[in-house]
């Protein structure tokens, strides 16, 4: 009844499922200011999607979700236009040499394995760290104590470096190498994971540049759109794997959910809006890790050569 | 003559047919009758798998000897391409692959129904000689592959643990099937087959066969394609990926901008 079938996937998926799917990670994405990618994917691969399709076409979907959130950062000129050309300079070409590895994994039949490990081992960092921070945080106000903020501007390596440039929505002076290293760096995830790099670009720019914390969302969602679309164009030419059709179910449910999301998520508290997102990310990583650790029911799977 | 419905040439190969039947009455063997309910299976976006129903009426040799016992097999197989199996082994904690073995020629679709069960049917010499079952599937042949890649020889143990893997994982994915009593007879000639499709199954052309064996041995064949395409809006996205990968993705990303871009205007306080 509900069923449609997706021409790149090649399989019938249920329509109310994929729309459930998104309306509910992106309520998650708005009520948290995240992108969602990194339970998107997961959730598609348990969907019996194949996970070079869910990659490349979550890559897609984070396109139209990062432009519908920066229109809002951008009416308030919280995005850093020039830190975010030089995150993007680096994302190029972290997303090539992403889809290189992406590849060449595919093809020695690992894919699944170095998606797998990825999300255990950079969600399960994330997580770790947010549940810990706003659990300290949450306790320290339960105590009565005010959360010491030590966001001193004391000088680090980062600043030794050569090739200094003024960001001026930023009020930074620092080095182009450090925005352009993160940027590379997340660009092999994006391309390696199919996310939009927010909870390692965010994270990123506030500690390592120590950027204020209004123009950061702004500006990572501004370099997400621009990477996602490489990645979606390099994965199309490179392994055919974008699925419009499945792209389209899942923005459609997105959008609406992420509006709700956003609603709640103002009425909530920072600490308990980053703990349970911590508690979120950890729970993704320790499913996607015990699925590597349990001895799986068929120790064979197949996989058809595909000769062009 | 035989499975000459398939080729209907009009009333010269009718006359053939009476010549050789007037001629070879006493030589000939029972015939097959057959055909497919259709011959076209069309993948569009409400596509969740089908069945083709396969019939036909065998026309006895001697229709008034009962001792003979008939029987029908109905094959349908998709075309054949490299599959690699891998195995996974526990390294260090976590379940990997290592060990693959790539067999050349694997049917992507292989569904095999029968009057009796296989075994009953047809000893084991006539269902190696004919290909008759998943055990009988000639798989083409068996290549190792390391981990980086490098090719190898294939012990016989390993290739027959990699050949039950396929199977078994096949089977489980609804590509293999085996239908001991799939295939009904109505009276004393006529039968019919109804054979599943599933909504994965491969593009491509396909080929019905039909088995008759008498007393054990294959009296007649009959032959038929299948064409399973994607077709409307499947098959314009399809090619449209396949073909003009950049344009495509292109298309895919202005499309999200788009979206994304309708979402802000929708949802404009």
């Amino acid at each position: 009844m509900f069923q449609i079938y997706l021409p790149i996937a090649e399989m019938p998926v249920n329509i109310l499922l994929i729309l459930g799917m998104g309306a509910s990670v992106g309520f998650l994405s708005g009520m948290f200011g995240v992108g969602g990618g990194f339970l998107m994917t997961p959730l598609l691969i348990f969907t019996g999607i194949p996970p070079a399709v869910a990659v490349a076409t979550q890559a897609n979907q984070t396109i139209a979700s990062s432009i519908s959130g920066v229109v809002a950062h951008w009416r308030r000129s919280a995005v850093d236009f020039k830190m975010g050309t030089m995150l993007l300079i680096g994302g190029a070409l972290g997303s090539f040499v992403g889809v290189y590895i992406f590849s060449v994994m595919k093809a020695l039949g690992q894919i699944d394995l170095v998606i797998s490990l990825s999300y255990v081992i950079f969600l399960g960092i994330i997580g770790s760290l947010m549940l810990n921070e706003s659990v300290r945080a949450l306790i320290a106000q339960r105590r009565g104590n005010s959360a010491s903020s030590s966001n001193q501007r004391h000088h680090s390596w980062i600043h030794g470096l050569p090739f200094k440039m003024r960001f001026r929505r930023s009020k930074l002076y620092i080095s182009a190498i450090p925005p352009i290293a993160i940027g590379f760096f997340v660009g092999i995830l994006v391309a390696v994971m199919g996310v939009g790099g927010g909870f390692i670009m965010v994270p990123a720019m506030i500690y390592l540049l120590r950027m204020p914390t209004n123009v950061v969302i702004g500006t990572s969602l501004f370099q997400i759109i621009f990477v996602t679309a490489l990645v979606t164009v390099l994965h199309s030419v490179e392994n055919q794997t974008v699925d419009v059709v499945l792209a389209t179910l899942l923005l459609l449910g997105g959008v609406v959910g992420a509006q709700f999301g956003a609603k709640v998520g103002q009425k909530m508290r920072g600490e308990q809006l980053r703990a349970l997102l911590g508690l979120l990310v950890v729970g993704v990583a320790l499913q996607l890790g015990l699925g590597l650790v349990l001895q799986p029911d068929d120790l064979y799977s197949l996989t058809l050569e595909i000769t062009q | 003559m035989t499975g000459a419905l398939f080729n209907r040439t009009g009333g010269a190969f009718v006359l053939a047919g009476l010549v050789a039947f007037f001629t070879n009455v006493t030589a000939r063997a029972d015939q097959l009758v057959t055909d497919l309910s259709k011959h076209q299976i069309s993948i569009r976006s409400n596509f969740t798998g089908t069945e083709i129903l396969i019939f036909g009426a065998i026309e006895a040799a001697d229709p008034t000897n009962f001792a003979t016992e008939r029987d029908v097999i109905v094959v349908v197989s998709g075309p054949s391409l490299p599959v690699t199996v891998r195995r996974k082994n526990n390294v260090a904690g976590l379940w990997i692959n290592t060990e693959a073995v790539t067999f050349e020629r694997v049917p992507t679709f292989y569904a095999i129904a029968s009057t009796r069960p296989l075994t009953r049917v047809a000893s084991e010499e006539t269902r190696t000689v004919e290909g008759l079952g998943l055990d009988q599937l000639s798989l083409g042949s068996a290549t190792a592959r390391g981990a980086l890649g490098s090719d190898d020889n294939v012990t016989a143990a390993e290739r027959q643990a990699f050949t039950e893997a396929l199977i078994r994982n096949k089977q489980a994915d609804g590509l293999f099937r085996t239908e001991p009593a799939g295939v009904a007879f109505l009276g004393r000639s006529l039968f019919r087959a109804t054979v599943g499709i599933p909504a994965t199954v491969p593009n491509g052309l396909y080929t019905a066969k039909v088995y008759l064996l008498s007393d054990g041995k294959v009296s007649d064949v009959a032959s038929a394609p299948l064409y399973v395409v994607k077709s409307g809006m499947e098959r314009a996205i399809y090619s449209f990926a396949h073909d003009k990968p950049l344009l495509y993705g292109l298309f895919a990303v202005v499309f999200a901008t788009f979206a994304g871009w309708a979402a802000t205007l929708v949802f404009k306080d």
